[in-house]
């Protein structure tokens, strides 16, 4: 798709403001009422889907011109489908989140992308990663694992560590956590170690989709040589990457997050909590796993009017609202742990605030990041939780960080680390 | 006076360089698309609000009260807005500055003894419900849903809803406010005035209501309201609404004192004589004709659509043609919402009975399908939380009412099937989303113990489409036509007309004068006249406060 295609839907948003809160029935409370971080920290409605959509007819119309603001309000965002959950309350002719997608994407083939992205685009096209480290180095966090790895050793089973598993050596060992509780169950994975290539995910959210589609070329044509039927990834972002975007491209494996794997695992019996882990913690839904989370379904249809003007698709279009994403299998696997007491935050499943690490925000608006963050761990501190748990790297990171910057006690954990204490 | 950037420099110096903006940018998310839902006036194809000069997001009412000051100095109009439904919260001149109170945002006391919130503009109906659930409150949400600031309800417009029926309207329930007025200065009117707290609007400080409000109230064409304090009322369930499901659809399962019921009967008359007695009784939470916004002949397909996450609108077309679903939309032709809650299980019982002597007067009945605990579930959050109001817009996204009307319920109702015959033929053209011509909708109201209504027949159009905007344009010029020949007065959908144009700016005064002058009681205009150029010398608003020069 183009911009200009969503010129319909840009003249078709009636600028209702849903966007910028938490569906409503869900609200709690004031304090956390809030759903689009974007506006939360700018305040102007035009870092809002709504305004967003304005910006984008304006863009169009040759209304207003590229500058410095208008990359704020375009990129200042983590993408993290808030607003298209709450649009959605109401409406099944808007698509919030594919339009703000393609406004970036427009932006960067304009060359309007943010400075701040280019060294990790470039570390992207020359590394296969975001962080700014060699490629040779990717598959070190497996070292001493007794892991399989290609090319010398065929399996049918990828795990896939992803760019903040394989390279933060303060996360490393998650994955390593997550391959080990894998193995113990009996499920034999490899990894493509220095050969696997970022999801790309990233790249995509930020607005660069020649850099997303040459990775997951890459990966999918890597997949397919050996023979791989199953990814599992403990990154949200990956499996959004895999389970959403890849697809389009001709992808058929079977993606499965960590969790829902360990999930299956503790129902039955594959692996068996031995340990009691006392400890009260909540939990942090990613963007990515939860309502962006689900499956990809095919469609390729048109617009079409029944009943005079009212607007469905032909054949009826696939409507992601975030009610499919992977919620329970997390919960699940906590609600199994002996000692483990689950305390929910206000805003949790779809109507989940964002860690503020994503689509770039991190790289490129840290202040934005940092308060996003921030924000969520006053929602964890609410609920008496001492530990925030999730299961995404990038959001490990980002609250790690401003749990730092806050000198906070609160500990983060990633959901495998939890099971792992309990075996 | 044009705006310049030495007024830019002086009112960055108040709201600080993160909370104000010139920006085109920014600006062009403050201009609001006529072809969308213009609020009674309309629809105009591609047709904005004109774009501010400026966005400010004052932070404190000191801060607007100096912006307002700087505005009377170099004689710019400024126009505040809180939740920005719809168009009345734009600018409708060219070097308007554009307030948004967004950022004010507090809930600053709820008083549980003496029931009312204080309550800044950036206060959603949502959030002020949510804080006074906790206590065992309940706030009016009007009917344009929870998104809406209740401060600007109360203060700045009309405020009906649902809730009506028990809560009130939001003018009623305006009780002591804090108000920068047009020429800057910061009045506290009631009790508040008196140094003696927020519970009372009308004293023993200035009782001014009427200014603050006038006809139709001014809608953000007068100063600029910083704080208020709003009644609450009983809330008898548990301190947090307790939602299940997932998107779109969410539901509430409430203890056995809250009960959905859709009231369907035989006649009009018989529709509106239950009206009557259930305002005799007393009886009633929440009394709306809600969903037949979707129409007649659709609104059951689409309470299953929304009320299932499986389904889509895509469904609608097969939904409508199942003869069972044909079967319940007959059936509950003419129809209403009644939520009870029983504030004591006693108190739940006599309700129960007295609503079921009532239906046996009338020869109405509940209607079973609408009872199905699923369905129920869903009817209680929408109603009680109207937290999914822009189902409004749930076609196409373009939406206004026509034959809007206040007053008694036999009234209105007499005149349904009239009005919605004369739009199932407009529907036949295209323009407008065919839905069996009746798409009425309204809240029972509250006004002096009842027998007061509101209501709007829902049009749904295409703002993406030209025909169909145009169509609906012509749609309403006729609705216009045909109510003046029918003695039926002029419609909701017409008032604003009075007050900005096809370009989104204000019209000519001489326009109003022609529209007002031999309306009933227009001296009333005449008079918010001299109340403007009292308070508002500089003439810094627009044409939302609805005025009339000289005498007649």
């Amino acid at each position: 798709m183009a911009l200009e295609d969503f010129r319909a839907e840009a003249e078709r948003c009636s600028h209702c403001s849903y966007c910028s809160w938490v569906p409503f029935d869900l609200i709690k409370s004031r304090r956390f009422s809030k759903g689009c971080p974007s506006i939360g920290y700018s305040n102007f409605q035009s870092y809002s889907a709504r305004g967003r959509y304005a910006l984008a007819l304006a863009l169009l119309e040759g209304a207003v011109s590229y500058n410095q603001r208008v990359r704020d309000i375009v990129f200042q965002c983590q993408t993290c489908g808030s607003c298209d959950v709450a649009c959605k309350v109401c409406r099944y002719n808007l698509e919030p989140l594919e339009m703000i997608l393609e406004l970036r994407a427009r932006l960067v083939r304009d060359g309007q992308a943010p400075p701040q992205y280019e060294p990790y685009i470039k570390g992207l096209r020359e590394s296969g990663n975001l962080l700014l480290q060699p490629r040779e180095r990717r598959g070190d966090w497996a070292d001493g694992l007794p892991v399989k790895r290609a090319p010398e050793q065929s399996f049918d089973v990828l795990f896939h560590a992803g760019c903040r598993f394989s390279y933060d050596e303060n996360q490393q060992h998650i994955a390593r956590t997550a391959v080990s509780l894998l193995n113990l169950a009996g499920i034999s994975v490899g990894i493509l170690g220095s050969a696997e290539t970022c999801c790309g995910g990233r790249a995509y959210s930020m607005g660069y989709r020649d850099e997303f589609a040459a990775c997951a070329e890459k990966n999918i044509a890597a997949w397919q040589k050996l023979g791989i039927k199953t990814v599992v990834t403990s990154c949200a972002d990956g499996y959004h990457a895999f389970k959403r975007l890849y697809p389009r491209l001709g992808s058929k494996v079977e993606v499965l997050h960590t969790v829902e794997v360990l999930d299956k695992l503790l129902q039955s019996g594959g692996l068996k909590p031995t340990k009691r882990v006392s400890l009260r913690v909540t939990y942090h839904d990613p963007c990515r796993l939860g309502r962006l989370g689900e499956p990809y379904i095919p469609w390729s249809g048109k617009e079409k009017k029944i009943f005079n003007q009212i607007v469905v698709y032909d054949p009826p279009k696939p409507r992601y609202n975030g009610s499919g994403g992977v919620y329970d299998p997390p919960r699940s696997i906590l609600k199994s742990i002996p000692g483990i007491e689950l305390v929910e935050m206000e805003r949790i499943r779809e109507a989940a605030w964002s860690c503020g690490a994503g689509a770039g925000v991190r790289e490129c608006f840290p202040d934005f990041a940092d308060w996003t963050a921030g924000e969520r761990l006053e929602e964890v501190k609410s609920t008496g939780a001492q530990a925030v748990v999730t299961a995404c790297g990038w959001c490990e990171r980002n609250f790690l960080d401003a749990i730092d910057r806050r000198r906070e006690k609160i500990q983060v954990f990633d959901v495998a680390e939890i099971v792992q204490k309990a075996l | 006076m044009a705006f310049t950037k030495e007024i830019y420099r002086i009112l960055e110096d108040i709201v600080g360089p993160r909370n104000i903006s010139d920006d085109a940018a920014v600006l062009v998310a403050y201009q609001f698309p006529l072809s969308v839902t213009s609020i009674h006036l309309g629809p105009f194809y591609r047709a904005r609000t004109p774009r501010p000069a400026a966005v400010l997001l004052p932070g404190s009412a000191e801060e607007v009260r100096k912006i307002v000051v700087v505005c009377n100095r170099h004689k710019i109009k400024y126009k505040a807005a809180s939740t920005f439904w719809g168009a009345m919260g734009f600018p409708s001149h060219d070097d308007v500055i554009q307030l948004d109170m967004h950022r004010m945002d507090r809930i600053l006391d709820i008083d549980r003894k003496n029931m009312f919130a204080v309550i800044e503009p950036g206060v959603t109906g949502a959030n002020l419900q949510a804080e006074a659930m906790k206590v065992g409150l309940n706030t009016h949400i009007i009917g344009a849903g929870a998104s809406c600031s209740p401060l600007a309800s109360a203060t700045s417009y009309a405020g009906a809803g649902p809730d009506t029926v028990f809560m009130g309207s939001s003018g009623e329930n305006l009780l002591a406010a804090e108000w920068v007025l047009p020429n800057g200065d910061l009045v506290t009117t009631g009790s508040l005035g008196a140094g003696s707290g927020w519970f009372c609007g009308e004293g023993p400080g200035p009782g001014i209501g009427g200014l603050i409000r006038g006809n139709f109230a001014a809608r953000g064409a007068m100063g600029v309201f910083t704080k208020c304090a709003l009644k609450l009322y009983p809330w008898p369930g548990p301190p947090l609404l307790p939602v299940e499901g997932t998107v779109p659809a969410y539901k509430t399962l409430l203890p056995d004192n809250f009960k959905a019921y859709t009231l369907a009967f035989p006649s009009w008359q018989a529709w509106a004589d239950c009206t009557h007695k259930i305002w005799d009784a007393g009886i009633g939470y929440i009394a709306h004709r809600q969903f037949n916004m979707f129409g007649r002949d659709l609104k059951f397909a689409m309470i299953k659509i929304l009320s299932d996450p499986g389904k889509n609108l895509s469904d609608l077309e097969a939904l409508s043609k199942d003869p069972e679903i044909r079967r319940i939309n007959e059936s509950m032709k003419r129809e209403f919402q009644l939520v009870l809650a029983g504030m004591t299980p006693n108190d739940m019982k006599w309700q129960e009975e007295a609503l079921d002597e009532i239906l046996a007067e009338t020869g109405g009945f509940k209607v079973n399908a609408m009872s199905d605990p699923e369905i129920a579930r869903w009817v209680l959050a929408f109603l009680i939380r109207l937290g999914h109001k822009n189902t409004n817009l749930v076609y196409a996204g373009g939406y206004e009412g026509c034959f809007g009307t206040f007053g008694p319920p036999d009234y209105g109702a007499s005149l349904v099937e009239k009005t919605s015959e004369f739009k199932k033929g407009w529907e036949k053209k295209g323009s407008i989303v065919e839905a069996g011509g009746d798409c009425t909708m309204g809240g029972l109201g509250g006004m002096g113990g009842g027998a007061y209504m509101m209501w709007e027949n829902f049009t749904s159009w295409d703002p993406h489409d030209r025909d169909s905007v145009e169509g609906a344009f012509e749609f309403f010029e006729n609705t216009h036509r045909f109510a003046q020949e029918n003695k039926l007065g002029t419609g909701m959908e017409r008032s604003n007309a009075l007050c900005r144009g096809n370009d989104g700016k204000e019209i000519p005064g001489e326009i109003r004068e022609e529209a007002l002058a031999d309306s009933p009681q227009s001296h009333v205009f005449r008079y918010q006249h001299k109340i403007r150029k009292a308070l508002n010398p500089n003439d810094l608003g627009d044409a939302y406060y609805v005025t009339l020069e000289g005498e007649k």
